[in-house]
């Protein structure tokens, strides 16, 4: 019976002992230290041979402290726990370079963190296209820097086994940045290689839409080349064939011809947009 | 070879009423399931963490499996002065410790293959078993040789507790051993660099048996490197055992 007081007393004494700390360390989030880690390089001496575990642990805290809301301060350390303790530990893992980008960008609002981390990632995972395509999706849909998404989806696509959608996007990049001749170059290609039905129909109304662009750029440009022959706007497109400027007038997507305007200024084509209000 | 083969059953048939076994080899597996409820608390990554968490487990507890039972092997023969009956037979001592190890390999054998049947349970089940796993488990158990080779050469002339103290300094070393490269590129004097070079090939390097990462990866292992391994455990394993039974030749059990 002694024995079960002691035990009872001892356990009443160490859990208030326990709560108390708690206290005195003002709510403290679980594992708060582990922001003070140092390097992973470090680390990975002290964790003989188990790094990828190491890696895993990290991660996983990392999961739960980066998605308590009530820590007001919590991104201080993220690029120091994502890029220099856990890529440097297991620098395959990669769902900590998507994830840890994610709330870098998203929820920290550090874009450059988040492309600094992908960039490590991609350094060190050159076979993943899933790394530079994020990037680039992170600078087309948010940054809306378009050179940057195209370099990154440039990168993404040239990766062996990188689907479909890279590419698709790494084309209308070209388009984004006003290269609609590259960028019609790539759809055509992608059309033309396209192997489902839906991939097809996508690259063909971007084809559709840019091809009458680049058409109309090109005989617009013509047609300034022909005032200034003649020092008189075309009365027709015909004249820019009759002048041998062109072999014959072109037809839109649609087998239509294009118009020149009444004033002879600009060429116009009546095709309907098949991107429009998309 | 048949009375090596004897003392092996022996030490076999004894490691496996130990009690120590049994402890390690529930915690392991323990683990191993645990492994499961540590995925549910990541986004992604689940498959590594699984994989992870068991090799960790196997090459860990078999470790300790290897530290804890090998150091014993021969002490706890003389702590009990059994080994005066054994040694007062027709029998080498080296004969005798070789049974030993053997015993105690056999040990680790079944230990291991209990974990690894375990291991592929959970991975069957969640659909991530990968054959490759196995080349790591392999190169683990080679591991686990050599180490027992060191537990069985501390324990021929230190007491357990010690033995084990040191066996466990040099599984840290040999998987720190790479760091003496580290420390020679930082050195100017050529001598320091020499005696560096020295320790890095005279200490056990563990990580020659560390493919955890390459096989959770699924990165390129070069295919030569079990056989160096093995090559590797054959050369430092023989020269541990001999120089264990060297020292036991020398004690005086009259």
């Amino acid at each position: 019976m002694k024995g079960l007081i002691l035990v009872l007393l001892g356990a009443l004494a160490a859990g208030t002992a326990a709560v108390h700390v708690e206290g005195l360390r003002g709510g403290s989030a679980p594992g708060y230290h582990l922001l003070y880690l140092p390097s992973g390089r470090s680390l990975k001496a002290l964790t003989l041979g188990y790094e990828g575990l190491a890696a895993d642990l990290i991660y996983i805290w990392s999961i739960q402290y980066y998605s308590n809301y009530q820590i007001q301060d919590r991104y201080d350390y993220l690029d120091q726990i994502y890029r220099r303790v856990i890529a440097e530990l297991d620098p395959h893992f990669l769902d900590p370079y998507l994830v840890g980008s994610m709330i870098m960008s998203v929820e920290a609002n550090r874009d450059d963190l988040a492309l600094k981390l992908l960039d490590t990632g991609t350094r060190n995972n050159p076979h993943e296209w899933i790394l530079p395509f994020q990037a680039g999706f992170l600078c087309y849909n948010k940054l809306h820097d378009y050179a940057c998404a195209k370099d990154y989806f440039q990168r993404a696509q040239a990766v062996p086994g990188a689907p479909a959608p890279v590419r698709r996007l790494y084309a209308e990049m070209y388009n984004r940045l006003g290269d609609k001749r590259t960028s019609l170059r790539y759809w055509a290609e992608i059309h033309d290689t396209a192997d489902t039905d839906y991939v097809r129909q996508v690259s063909w109304m971007h084809v559709h839409d840019l091809k009458i662009e680049v058409d109309l750029d090109d005989l617009n440009a013509i047609v300034r080349r022909y005032h200034e022959e003649h020092g008189a706007p075309p009365a027709g497109l015909q004249a820019l064939v009759r002048a041998g400027l062109l072999e014959s007038v072109p037809l839109d997507p649609d087998g239509n011809p294009y118009t020149l305007s009444p004033d002879g200024a600009t060429v116009r084509s009546q095709a309907r947009r098949l991107l429009q209000g998309r | 070879m048949t009375r090596i083969w004897a003392i092996a059953s022996n030490t076999f048939r004894e490691a496996i009423r130990d009690r120590i076994l049994y402890l390690l080899l529930v915690f392991a597996l323990l683990f191993m399931g645990f492994s499961q409820i540590l995925s549910l608390l990541t986004v992604g990554g689940e498959e590594k963490i699984i994989k992870d968490v068991g090799l960790a487990c196997i090459s860990l507890f078999g470790v300790l499996t290897s530290v804890f039972i090998g150091v014993a092997l021969v002490s706890k023969e003389i702590e009990r002065r059994t080994i005066y009956t054994i040694v007062s037979k027709p029998i080498h001592r080296y004969e005798f410790l070789l049974g030993k190890y053997f015993g105690l390999v056999l040990t680790l054998f079944v230990n291991t293959s209990v974990m690894t049947a375990w291991y592929y349970l959970i991975l069957f089940l969640k659909g991530f078993a990968d054959p490759r796993l196995l080349l790591a488990i392999g190169l683990i158990f080679m591991e686990l040789l050599l180490i027992t080779a060191f537990a069985i050469l501390f324990s021929s002339f230190s007491t357990p507790i010690l033995s084990t103290l040191f066996s466990l300094s040099l599984y840290l070393v040999g998987h720190l051993t790479w760091s003496l490269n580290l420390l020679q590129e930082r050195l100017k004097g050529a001598g320091g660099r020499a005696i560096c070079r020295f320790l890095y090939f005279a200490l056990p390097n563990l990580e020659i048996f560390n493919v955890k990462a390459e096989v959770v990866h699924q990165l390129p292992i070069p295919a030569t490197l079990p056989l160096w391994a093995l090559l590797y455990l054959v050369g430092y394993g023989g020269a541990v055992l001999a120089a264990a039974c060297l020292i036991l030749r020398r004690r005086d059990f009259t």
